[in-house]
């Protein structure tokens, strides 16, 4: 099963996610502290959802550190946020891909599915 | 004896005798032949005759033909001789002339003056007399008579010389009109002269107050201002530029180099040789350093071009207006449309997130009503978050800070998943018509939004059930979207406003439709930013189509 970890420090749409992505198979670690993230004592994930914009910690700081770690260079970052120049943002902190908010529910499943099946390919 | 004379006196008196009998002669066959004048004088001894046969016949010939009249006049005034052109100026023949009175000629106003002359006064001293005489054909002559003594052959006459002054008076008839003439043009011109006098002194007024108009003006009013010379050389700064920047340079055309911020030096420059060159306006926002220090100010910079009447640049004039404050004040209000539109789409994420778990759930269950309430509710949420997103644009757009990400991407691609998209949420059946995929460069979500743009004004105009067609075609250079519905259409005069801000198509009555009236504006703007073109055919009542077009690189 596939691990996805979320960090966004809104536990209701922390919910939500996590409700859409296990009801569609996922296995999910939902985090409210984005620090959290760090913690890969139970193994990496195989995708990330991060917020961008969250109460004293930017995602994107995080992002950088994950790109910045051999470890888990690799992982695929997919950006949250509502912030209408997300895409830029993505681009410039070489993140996989952005779901911008409020987002509809089959475009997020697809696109997670998509960026899963692109990286078992990959490797 | 007395009588008895001797025989040689007798000859010598009968000589004398015969030699005045020649002469009596003489003088009546040239009186009678009218080549000689002749003239009697009575004296003392009775009556004289006097003949010019002895005078000489130069004087003669020089006397008859003078301009003047000459007149001879006895004691008593009879005239006794006379020139041809005496008579000529009274318009008589000679002979009516000769043996009357000479005051018999002379006007009766003139009359007892001239009289008293010719029988006393002009016998005594040289006379001068000027008088108007009947002249010929009764045209008045006037005259200057001139009387002496003249002694002829012992005897004494008066001499009368007739002068007509009629040329003399005309000459100066002539010459007093001319004067008069001189003087009516000399009062032009001293009125010419005085009137610009006054237009030069007015004008020299005019200047100095235009100046120091231009320097009150330039010096009270709250903004910089400044000129410059048409190679774009500034040579004036008002006082504030000056207690502004702290400046006290005297070489005027370095400043702007010394005092705009280095970061907007380059484009300053850039577009300000660009406006000279093309003798256009200018116009830009920079900051402008206070006071010689670190600290800067933002600036809003306009100049115009002074023409001449040929068109030609004579001078600039720029003024810099401080908007320090409100761009500052802008900034915030920018950042608080930013956090709040962050803020407002928040919570819609979560209530969207909810409704579409809870519409999953009962479409598991199979509650097909329950799930198609929550699918209203979906499209509510869409609409608001639409409107969101509308208002940051506008602001942006407003600002010029609306940004592009540009990618390349599939556009038919696009076109597929913005009808998939808002094929869930509308009750219009969609029919797709796409041409040959093609590959464009520019920011796919903001395409994305111009095509859900259309696709939602369509649903919204489209009476229900009425069908929506989407088509793309492409050429060599543009891809072409068109969106067509089948609603009541947009007036003629209504179709080039429908592109701008706030523009709402007004039906029977106001605020039928729902909306801000802002997506069409966005879309225009975003399509020009992609050198695009944007576009609506309708005829009232038979919908409307709208289309744009895109280079495709």
């Amino acid at each position: 099963m596939k691990k996805i970890f979320i960090a966004d420090d809104d536990p209701d749409i922390l919910e939500i996610l996590s409700l859409m992505l296990k009801m569609a198979g996922y296995e999910t670690r939902p985090t409210i502290n984005a620090n959290d993230i760090f913690d890969f004592s139970n193994g990496l994930p195989d995708l990330i959802l991060l917020d961008i914009w969250m109460s004293g910690i930017d995602g994107r700081e995080i992002c950088k550190q994950l790109k910045a770690n051999e470890r888990t260079k690799d992982i695929p970052v997919v950006f949250l946020s509502a912030n209408s120049r997300i895409n830029e943002i993505t681009e410039e902190y070489h993140a996989r891909d952005y779901i911008a908010k409020p987002f509809e529910m089959e475009h997020l499943l697809k696109k997670v599915k998509q960026i899963l099946a692109e990286t078992a390919a990959h490797t | 004896m007395q009588t008895q004379k001797p025989y040689e006196e007798l000859i010598t008196q009968i000589g004398e005798l015969t030699a005045q009998l020649t002469e009596a002669q003489d003088t009546i066959n040239a009186i009678r032949s009218g080549e000689v004048d002749a003239f009697i004088v009575k004296n003392g001894n009775g009556h004289e005759l006097y003949t010019l046969k002895s005078a000489d016949q130069t004087y003669r010939i020089f006397i008859e033909k003078m301009m003047e009249g000459a007149v001879t006049v006895s004691r008593d005034g009879t005239i006794l001789y006379s020139n041809t052109r005496f008579a000529d100026m009274l318009d008589l023949p000679l002979a009516s002339v000769l043996g009357c009175t000479f005051d018999s000629f002379i006007p009766a106003e003139y009359k007892p003056y001239i009289t008293e002359l010719i029988n006393n006064k002009a016998w005594a001293e040289e006379c001068k007399a000027e008088i108007t005489l009947p002249g010929k054909s009764a045209i008045p002559t006037p005259v200057l008579l001139s009387m002496n003594t003249l002694e002829i052959d012992g005897g004494l006459a008066l001499s009368i010389i007739v002068t007509d002054l009629s040329f003399q008076k005309e000459a100066q008839e002539q010459l007093r009109q001319k004067n008069y003439e001189l003087e009516q043009a000399h009062l032009v011109t001293k009125d010419l002269n005085d009137q610009l006098e006054k237009t030069v002194k007015e004008r020299t007024n005019e200047l100095y107050k235009s100046r120091e108009h231009f320097n009150f003006l330039a010096d009270n009013i709250p903004a910089i201002v400044w000129t410059a010379l048409p190679s774009g050389e500034v040579d004036y700064f008002n006082r504030r530029w000056f207690e502004f920047t702290g400046s006290n340079s005297t070489a005027l055309s370095d400043e702007f180099r010394h005092h705009i911020h280095p970061e907007e030096q380059k484009e300053y420059f850039l577009l300000w040789d660009k406006s000279i060159a093309s003798n256009s306006r200018f116009e830009m926002v920079h900051r402008i350093r206070k006071n010689n220090d670190d600290e800067y100010a933002w600036h809003y910079t306009q100049a115009l071009p002074f023409k001449d009447h040929n068109n030609e640049t004579v001078a600039w004039f720029g003024i810099s207006t401080d908007i320090d404050e409100q761009k500052r004040a802008l900034e915030k209000k920018d950042e608080f449309i930013s956090i709040a539109s962050h803020e407002l789409k928040t919570p819609v994420t979560s209530i969207k997130g909810y409704v579409q778990l809870l519409r999953y759930n009962f479409q598991q269950e199979g509650n097909t009503e329950a799930a198609g309430l929550l699918t209203k509710a979906d499209i509510q949420i869409n609409k608001l978050t639409n409107l969101i997103t509308d208002l940051l644009d506008v602001r942006k757009i407003e600002n010029g800070q609306l940004r592009y990400h540009e990618e390349k991407f599939d556009f038919n691609e696009l076109v597929k998943e913005i009808i998939e998209e808002t094929e869930r949420i509308t009750r219009h059946p969609i029919e797709c018509e796409l041409a040959e995929t093609r590959c464009i460069s520019g920011d796919r979500n903001k395409i994305g939004q111009v095509i859900t743009n259309f696709i939602d004004n369509a649903a919204k105009y489209s009476p229900a059930q009425a069908a929506i067609k989407v088509k793309t075609a492409s050429g060599p250079e543009r891809v072409r979207l068109s969106v067509q519905d089948f609603g009541l259409g947009i007036p003629k005069d209504q179709q080039s406003k429908i592109f701008e801000r706030f523009f709402r198509v007004n039906g029977e009555k106001e605020n039928t439709y729902s909306g801000l009236g802002l997506g069409l504006y966005i879309s225009s703007e975003i399509i020009k930013r992609h050198g695009g073109s944007i576009g609506v055919e309708s005829e009232h009542g038979k919908g409307a189509v709208f289309n744009f077009e895109l280079p495709i690189l």
